[in-house]
């Protein structure tokens, strides 16, 4: 046994949803105001790779240190912690005009990650902004808790699941790469046609069903993998509803277990607030938006999620 | 018979185990909505999620919510003899579909012994417990006239799952009969 082998203590949280303009950033940002409040440490660590705003949130100018100094210079992330003026809440900037996803080596990537885990702050929350790179979608990984945000539309419902199932393909090769069969994950998948796979749980059921074996491993690596879902911008009881669909359908099309942590109604005040570059929550406390954000993040925080069927 | 799994059905109801009967009616009608319609969280997924692995669900869906309400009633939440007697005591000719004719009282022990509360159905079908609680002791002059009565009487039957035509026309009789006696109205 290593001395390492002591429990973290902290609790990384990772944002991401696939599409951009979904209010991932507008969420992490609460997160931090309302979880500092509380009294609890917090470091944000902006990941949005190309377009990195989270300081912005805050009313502070973009950072002079950034994770670009992280992967260009070799600089250590604790050393690139920035306070945003508020207490309780500092910041990992990422500008970053120098740096492109595709650059990053995997040797980066993992120091990166190991540096993250040893952040010093009772939560860690990472905006991974849009799109679904790989180097997003391990960061994602990485997390504690899974977020992903949605708003009530097609193009956002699309990219979120083809953000989920990218993600949980990555899990899937990852756990089994250490068991020697990643390249026959790949293998069956790019022949799925020949093999009857029409989508992702089918190949895991499949290679459960071929090696027991595997099957015993994926179970276990997978009772983790659920995501916490927020659905933003909601307008009314059928956008409500939507978060229930979806949360349905990813569990009973890819088995990913997935809890509605809430939804937050369209609001007016919040891009205000963004222009005004102060915290929402903080700046509008009394809207029932607030409200709702502040029980989602209570939600997350708690690994619950809010009841549909059950009425007031 | 196998015993049916329980935990299951309520799994794929995506609901808790100990949820109201309410919650269990209102996800049945919410998936069974989802899964047979168009709808934008299905939409995307396209051929990957094709018509036939859609009908499963639906059917899962179907079994789950029929085994759950079985599960209910077939255990109550306080010892009934009438329960043993498959239903017989009500009318002396046991058997399903052989509770009627259905009158207030007998509506109510129905009610009771799967476990429903009057608030219950109050918050389902939007009606206030008061009205529920004429209906069933049969305070017909604190009823609303037969055309809204027979609605109310219908989705009450359909919440406990008996037959809500048969239930309109037995109760509307008694009800018709009450009114002959005590005359025309307005």
């Amino acid at each position: 046994m290593t001395p390492t082998t002591k429990p973290r203590e902290g609790e990384i949280w990772a944002v991401g949803g696939g599409k951009g303009g979904t209010g991932k950033t507008f969420l992490t940002s609460s997160m931090a105001a309302h979880l500092a409040r509380k009294g609890r440490e917090v470091v944000l660590v902006d990941m949005d790779i190309g377009g990195a705003n989270l300081h912005s949130f805050f009313g502070i100018g973009r950072p002079q240190k950034s994770l670009t100094s992280f992967f260009e210079m070799g600089a250590s992330l604790s050393d690139l912690v920035t306070p945003t003026g508020l207490p309780n809440i500092s910041l990992v900037g990422g500008d970053v005009h120098s740096i492109s996803s595709d650059k990053i080596t995997f040797s980066q990537k993992l120091k990166l990650f190991r540096q993250i885990m040893k952040l010093n702050a009772r939560n860690v929350i990472i905006d991974l902004g849009a799109g679904s790179h790989t180097n997003t979608l391990d960061t994602f990984l990485i997390a504690d808790k899974m977020i992903v945000v949605l708003a009530p539309e097609v193009i956002a419902i699309d990219n979120m699941y083809h953000f989920i199932k990218n993600a949980l393909f990555r899990k899937v090769k990852k756990t089994l790469k250490d068991y020697g069969f990643r390249e026959i994950v790949q293998h069956i998948w790019d022949r799925r046609q020949s093999y009857g796979i029409t989508n992702l749980r089918e190949l895991i059921d499949y290679l459960k069903g071929s090696f027991s074996y595997i099957g015993t491993v994926l179970d276990h690596e997978l009772a983790g993998f659920r995501i916490y879902l927020a659905l933003n911008m909601v307008r009314n009881r059928q956008d409500v509803l939507l978060g229930a669909s979806i949360k349905s359908v990813m569990n009973k099309y890819l088995g990913v277990p997935v809890l509605y942590a809430g939804h937050v109604e369209y609001n007016d005040a919040v891009w205000k607030s963004v222009r005004e570059r102060k915290p929402f929550i903080l700046q509008y406390a009394s809207t029932s938006c607030a409200r709702e954000i502040e029980a989602l993040i209570e939600n997350v925080d708690k690994g619950r999620e809010i009841s549909i069927d059950g009425g007031p | 018979m196998r015993r049916p799994d329980l935990a299951a059905c309520y799994a794929v109801l995506e609901i808790p185990a100990d949820a109201p009967l309410r919650d269990v009616h209102a996800a049945f009608l919410r998936l069974k909505k989802l899964y047979s319609g168009e709808s934008i969280a299905t939409a995307p997924l396209g051929e990957e999620f094709p018509e036939e692995r859609r009908r499963t669900v639906l059917a899962e869906i179907e079994e789950a919510y029929a085994r759950i309400l079985a599960g209910r009633k077939a255990e109550p939440v306080r010892p009934d003899p009438l329960f043993s007697d498959a239903w017989g005591g009500e009318r002396g000719e046991p058997g399903p579909g052989g509770e009627g004719p259905y009158r207030g009282p007998l509506l109510r022990r129905l009610r009771e012994r799967a476990g429903i509360e009057l608030s219950e159905i109050s918050r389902e079908l939007k009606l206030r417990v008061e009205l529920l609680r004429a209906l069933e002791e049969e305070r017909f002059e604190a009823l609303p006239q037969d055309i809204y009565l027979k609605v109310h009487l219908k989705n009450y039957a359909a919440f406990l799952r008996l037959d809500p035509a048969q239930v309109a026309e037995d109760y509307l009789q008694r009800y018709r009969e009450w009114k002959g006696r005590s005359g025309p109205s307005g």
